[in-house]
């Protein structure tokens, strides 16, 4: 009874949040490049594929180009939203944001589908459609952040009641209403990871995260075992040749896509996949049709831009001596790389194909605006970091004095 | 100090989960390399498998056309009709799907359905042969996995008219039997062929490497000989008599000896090609006349006499002794009509009175004029007319499918019945010919020696309008002298003459005609040997009809009439006269000049 008598307090009285911020510099300027230079390559991609994209699902050739335009408009406005409302603020804000996300996913679940797309992931109003899901992992990132900065501050963080107990029914409800009745899998396993990725930063024993990753993994047992859609995707996976024409069509069609773009690709108009071969060409299967124009060396460099920009995030995670603000960093990071790596390895027949988008180059508004908007987030991070990451030798360094960034923080933060 | 430990050991977990995070990414890198690189053949493959396509272009088949007067008229038209196919991964919704075909193109929506989710397979006919109209409405719909495709099929504007010897396409677009069959690859031209990358829809996309184009070439228009109204004329004198004479199969042709060329030709019964699938008996599609060669019987001594002529074994007013029986080999021959026993006779009697035993005497005169005796010399002379003078015994090549090549027995000196066998064959038993070849070995001596081909074409024209016309082919010179046919016309007019006398009215012609003819009751040999049937006999018939001179041979074969008395005389020789009468009538015969 005790932690909810104090949520409880804590819910009339809010506790002041303190937060650790050091001299505010100049930010991370190489966050933006990598992110605008992976927006462009999407929509590069997905002006060379219009043609075959407006045969296929009866639109105009400008169509997704226009909507992504757009969608690149508003995920600038987004960026500069996060990046200069004040990161307190934005701690402080995990409630409503929670109540929005909630709205979103109700509203999801109670409009009409569209009948290509049957699954209730959208909210859907007149021509604006919008994925409830990355609202519902923007909240989360905030909140989970800032409750285990809150766990770290008061010292339970390897308290069980004080900091599993929350984060494995949160973990709970996520599960039932996205991998249960959104049947978004993927994006629950982006979720998943990210807490997961969250709670191991900030310092939870790996006893109860090993814990924490078994109930998980039955978890996904069940829901793989529940739902015959998901057993033949497994089937599918192990053995991709085995039905081609069926189940196994969108694999085998990614591994065609990738395979047949050889060393260099055919070339950027070229794309003959996206002719109705290769389903959600400008989305989902962005990474495949990008492989079968520009080969080899282009995935290799394209997974390299995707490296140097996990870098950054990671760069500025290991300066940043508040907690909040390195664990909405390695949420952002982990969010990204986690849709990064189920989007691509499933195209390479690594894993099992899921419907998940690669951030900011994959089509699909919601996705570019929210993805824009936590690196507004990792962006407003980058202006309190240090000069040097911080130590991990308990003994040689002084931790207090790590924290006193006002000594060692400059104009500019040296990555 | 709890933040010492803590947020050091936040860092360090940080460094490590990026660094699972660079080792996965490079496992990535690894995995690309393999299937972009190493495996690319493989994968480059499988993509052009799914991705490039090969097309035909369908070429238009030609039309078959035929004389009307001075008119080309077609006897067979081309209808574009389209086949409804889905390919069943693509298909969305069956029920639905095959609920709205079935309303457009009728049939069972649940058998459509069932169509649709048959597994393993991209391409499932739906229903065959719907209309323009059809098939646009079904495009209009725009189901994913539902298409059609346009195939020509064959219209025939006159029903049944020549249907035997015109034959039919099949639903793979391919000529059987008659003129389709023997003229395929005139009239199907040559299909273009696409090869390109397309889309999943089919269609080519822009310039890529792979892609192969080349236009279809649309086949020849055959114009035949065949003389329409004349057409229509002997299929309804050949109904008529397969009812009359209680037949079993009656064939005819008409000839145009000088040049080979066929006006009409046809059998009865006959079928309709626009339902050739509900066609249960595939001897219907025959063309009997050119196709179901038989003992022609005594019509056969038409061939004989000249051939004798011609070797001056015998002269056409000469007279010999027939003792009424020869006995060859142990058998005795004798004639089917009993004139009255042995007597003095001549060549004008041999085939007035169809005499087997006169027959066998040319045979005895070509071995030795003057002899009674038949020689090893005799009957390779008579084989070597049979063979390579009038033709027997191979086909004629002319343009029809499945034409036989009837049978002349081997002049082989080692068979002991050989003097039997060829004394037989001078009367027509034992050889084997069909109608056409019959009456082109007798146009060959008519027209004085030369042996034209046969010939249905009259014209090819071209898809770019160039019109080739027929030449007519010589297969054989100086059959006989030019001389033969003036010394065999008025033996075979002297017959008809003859069975005016004895009360066939039916042999009355104007008397500024000519008509010559030659009865033939054929005995029907027993299918495993063993001799003939007693009861069961072929009436055949060849002749001529013409003004100064012959002007159209005609040949009738009548199978097994059920009349009584002899197969020629009452099952051939009214379908003869039928038709003589009927060339005559309808002026298609030019009277003599000078009475």
């Amino acid at each position: 009874m005790r932690p909810r008598q104090r949520s409880i307090l804590r819910l009339t009285q809010p506790a002041p949040v303190t937060m650790q911020l050091g001299r505010k510099h100049r930010p991370d300027y190489w966050l933006a490049i990598w992110c605008a230079i992976l927006l462009v390559i999407g929509l590069v991609v997905i002006y060379s594929i219009s043609p075959a994209l407006a045969l296929t699902s009866n639109v105009s050739s400008s169509y997704y180009v226009i909507k992504q335009v757009i969608a690149i408009t508003l995920s600038i406005v987004a960026f500069f939203i996060t990046a200069k409302i004040p990161l307190t603020t934005w701690r402080r804000a995990y409630k409503p944001l929670f109540a929005i996300a909630a709205l979103a996913t109700l509203l999801a679940l109670a409009l009409p589908v569209n009948p290509l797309y049957p699954a209730h992931r959208w909210v859907r109003l007149g021509s604006f459609s919008f994925e409830s899901i990355e609202l519902v992992k923007f909240s989360v990132l905030i909140w989970v952040a800032g409750f285990l900065a809150e766990r770290i501050k008061k010292g339970s963080i390897t308290d069980f009641r004080q900091t599993f107990q929350p984060l494995l029914i949160a973990l709970f409800f996520l599960g039932i209403v996205i991998a249960g009745v959104q049947s978004d899998l993927g994006s629950t396993g982006v979720l998943v990871i990210m807490m997961g990725t969250m709670a191991f930063v900030a310092g939870l024993p790996m006893k109860r995260i090993l814990l924490i990753a078994a109930a998980v993994l039955i978890g996904l047992i069940l829901a793989i075992s529940a739902f015959p859609y998901r057993r033949a995707r497994l089937e599918t996976f192990l053995h991709p040749d085995s039905n081609c024409q069926g189940s196994g069509y969108q694999a085998c069609q990614s591994l065609i896509s990738v395979g047949s773009g050889g060393l260099v690709g055919l070339g950027l108009g070229n794309s003959v996949q996206a002719y109705g071969y290769e389903p959600e060409a400008a989305n989902d299967s962005i990474f495949a049709i990008y492989s079968e124009k520009f080969g080899f060396v282009g995935a290799i460099i394209l997974i390299m831009i995707l490296a140097f920009f996990f870098t950054r995030m990671k760069n500025i995670a290991e300066r940043l001596p508040d907690d909040f603000s390195r664990l909405i960093v390695v949420g952002v990071l982990s969010w990204f790389a986690t849709q990064a790596l189920i989007n691509i390895g499933g195209m390479i027949g690594l894993l099992p194909l899921k419907g998940i988008t690669l951030p900011f180059i994959s089509y699909g508004g919601t996705s570019v605006v929210f993805s824009a908007a936590a690196v507004g987030l990792v962006f407003q991070a980058s202006q309190y970091t240090t000069l040097k990451p911080l130590s991990t030798d308990r003994g040689q360094e002084d931790s207090r004095q790590q924290r006193n960034f006002r000594h060692n923080t400059l104009r500019r933060a040296n990555y | 100090m709890w933040d010492k430990p803590g947020l050091a050991q936040s860092i360090q977990r940080v460094r490590i989960w990026y660094g699972a995070l660079v080792a996965v990414l490079v496992i990535f890198g690894v995995r690309l390399f393999y299937v972009q690189v190493i495996e690319y053949s493989h994968y480059e493959a499988a993509a052009l498998s799914d991705q490039l396509k090969e097309y035909q272009i369908p070429s238009t088949r030609g039309l078959i056309e035929a004389y009307d007067g001075n008119n080309v008229v077609p006897l067979v038209l081309n209808q574009e009709l389209y086949t409804l196919y889905a390919d069943p991964p693509l298909i969305k919704n069956a029920n639905k799907v095959a609920a709205k075909l079935s309303q457009v193109v009728g049939g069972s929506a649940s058998q459509y359905a069932s169509l649709m989710h048959r597994p393993n397979t991209q391409y499932v006919v739906l229903a065959n042969k719907i209309t323009a109209a059809q098939s646009n409405k079904i495009l209009s719909f725009q189901f994913p996995g539902i298409n059609t495709q346009g195939q020509d099929y064959r219209v025939y504007p006159d029903g049944s008219l020549a249907s035997q010897v015109l034959g039919f396409v099949n639903n793979s677009g391919v000529g059987e039997y008659g003129i389709e069959q023997a003229l395929n690859k005139e009239l199907a031209g040559k299909p273009g062929r696409v090869k390109a990358v397309t889309d999943t829809a089919g269609v080519p996309l822009a310039a890529n490497k792979n892609n192969i184009e080349s236009q279809p070439i649309n086949g020849d228009n055959i114009v035949t000989t065949l003389n329409l109204p004349m057409q229509e004329q002997m299929e309804k004198i050949l109904k008529n008599e397969y009812k009359a004479t209680k037949s079993q199969g009656l064939s005819a042709i008409i000839m145009d000896p000088y040049n080979g060329q066929i006006d009409a030709m046809a059998n009865y019964p006959t079928y309709n090609p626009s339902n050739y699938e509900n066609v249960t008996n595939a001897a219907l599609f025959q063309n009997a006349a050119i196709d179901n060669p038989i003992e022609p019987g005594s019509s056969m001594k038409t061939l004989t006499t000249p051939a004798a002529l011609n070797l001056g074994a015998i002269q056409p007013n000469e007279s010999f002794y027939d003792p009424a029986h020869w006995v060859i080999d142990g058998f005795n021959i004798t004639d089917i009509k009993q004139d009255g026993g042995a007597r003095e006779q001549n060549i004008a009697s041999i085939l007035a009175l169809s005499l087997n035993t006169g027959a066998t005497w040319m045979l005895m005169q070509m071995s030795h004029p003057g002899g009674t005796q038949i020689t090893q010399s005799g009957i390779n002379k008579w084989h070597d007319y049979m063979v390579n003078h009038f033709h027997l015994g191979q086909p004629t090549g002319i343009q029809q499918g499945y034409e036989s090549a009837g049978f002349v027995p081997p002049d082989n000196p080692n068979d002991p019945s050989i003097d039997l066998r060829f004394a037989n064959t001078a009367f027509g038993q034992g050889v084997q010919l069909t109608a056409l070849q019959l009456i082109t070995a007798l146009s060959s001596v008519i027209n004085g020696g030369t042996y034209y081909q046969p010939t249905l074409v009259s014209k090819v024209i071209t898809p770019s309008g160039q019109v080739i016309p027929y030449k007519p082919k010589v297969l054989i010179r100086n059959t006989v002298k030019p001389s033969i046919a003036g010394e065999l016309e008025p033996l075979m007019e002297n017959v008809v003459k003859t069975y005016l006398h004895e009360g066939f009215s039916f042999m009355n012609f104007p008397s500024n005609y000519i008509v010559g003819g030659k009865t033939g009751t054929a005995q029907i040999a027993k299918p495993n040997g063993g001799g003939y049937y007693n009861n069961l006999f072929n009436g055949t018939y060849i002749g001529f009809v013409g003004g100064d001179r012959p002007q159209y041979l005609i040949v009738v074969y009548n199978i097994k009439p059920g009349v009584p008395g002899y197969a020629g005389s009452y099952g051939g020789q009214p379908v003869f006269a039928d038709l003589a009468h009927m060339l005559i009538n309808d002026s298609y015969v030019t009277p003599k000049t000078t009475q």
